[in-house]
């Protein structure tokens, strides 16, 4: 079990959530044409044994998109944040 | 894996659209197989929400399970690629093949796929029969998408 700390909600279990990979990707400009940028996007991903930022979905909460790293040997949890700064520069 | 109990399946009962299956022990256990964590992890362990998600799916295939009883749980590694298909194919080091990606396919496969692996290797190019299944797909945008979930290997 994995208890994420929403920074909405509160504590809660991973059941809760959506996981949805890697969150250090970085989409390719819009219309970008260079192919290999759009592989590496789309289909790369590292496997890392130790911190992985990654992105989580609060679907059975607040619904927000989150950014957790969490250790991937251990499933300690070092951090929560929203993947989307809110607009009023809070939390 | 279930408590021993009297015989009650003597076939393997395979569910695709819950991810479910189920045969029986001759030692009377029933034993049980589901989805994959989803997330990345070496911590070699599961967890009891999927263990939940898993009788969830035996239930409702089968309520006669709702009463039973568990033992234990394990789990391994999944080699998920990124389209629900293995890739077995040359790679670009002469010499060097790959046969690897089976995602939740590879007990059932591995006669066939063997079978064409060898070909692969003694003729030094893939068998009519594995040459769509190459590392290049996701570059050409050929891929051969199993379910068409799309690049989540963690929704496949
Ligand atoms: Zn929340």
């Amino acid at each position: 079990m994995i208890r994420i700390d929403c920074p909405f909600c509160g504590p809660r279990d991973h059941g809760e959530f959506t996981y949805a990979g890697d969150a250090t990707k970085v989409r390719p400009a819009h219309g970008s044409t260079d192919m290999e940028a759009w592989l590496d996007y789309v289909y790369f991903r590292d496997n890392p044994k130790g911190v992985h930022k990654e992105l989580w979905h609060h679907a059975h909460g607040c619904r927000q998109w989150l950014v957790v790293e969490r250790d991937t040997t251990t499933h300690d949890v070092l951090s929560v944040a929203f993947a989307k700064p809110s607009k009023s520069g809070g939390g | 894996m279930s408590e021993p109990i009297k015989p009650m399946v003597d076939i393997v009962v395979s569910c695709g659209a819950m991810h479910f299956y189920l045969s029986q022990s001759d030692k009377g256990t029933l034993v049980f197989g589901g989805d994959l964590d989803g997330y990345n992890t070496y911590a070699q362990r599961g967890n009891l929400p999927l263990i939940d998600h898993v009788m969830a799916a035996g239930v409702s295939l089968m309520p006669s399970l709702s009463r039973l009883r568990f033992h234990r749980h394990w789990g391994g590694v999944m080699d998920m690629t990124m389209d629900g298909s293995p890739i077995i194919c040359k790679s670009p080091i002469p010499g060097l093949f790959i046969n690897g990606g089976w995602c939740y396919g590879g007990f059932k496969a591995t006669p066939a796929s063997g079978w064409c692996f060898a070909h692969t290797i003694a003729q030094d190019r893939p068998h009519d029969l594995n040459t769509r299944f190459t590392i290049e797909r996701f570059s050409s945008g050929h891929l051969i998408e199993e379910k068409g979930a799309g690049p989540f290997p963690w929704a496949q």
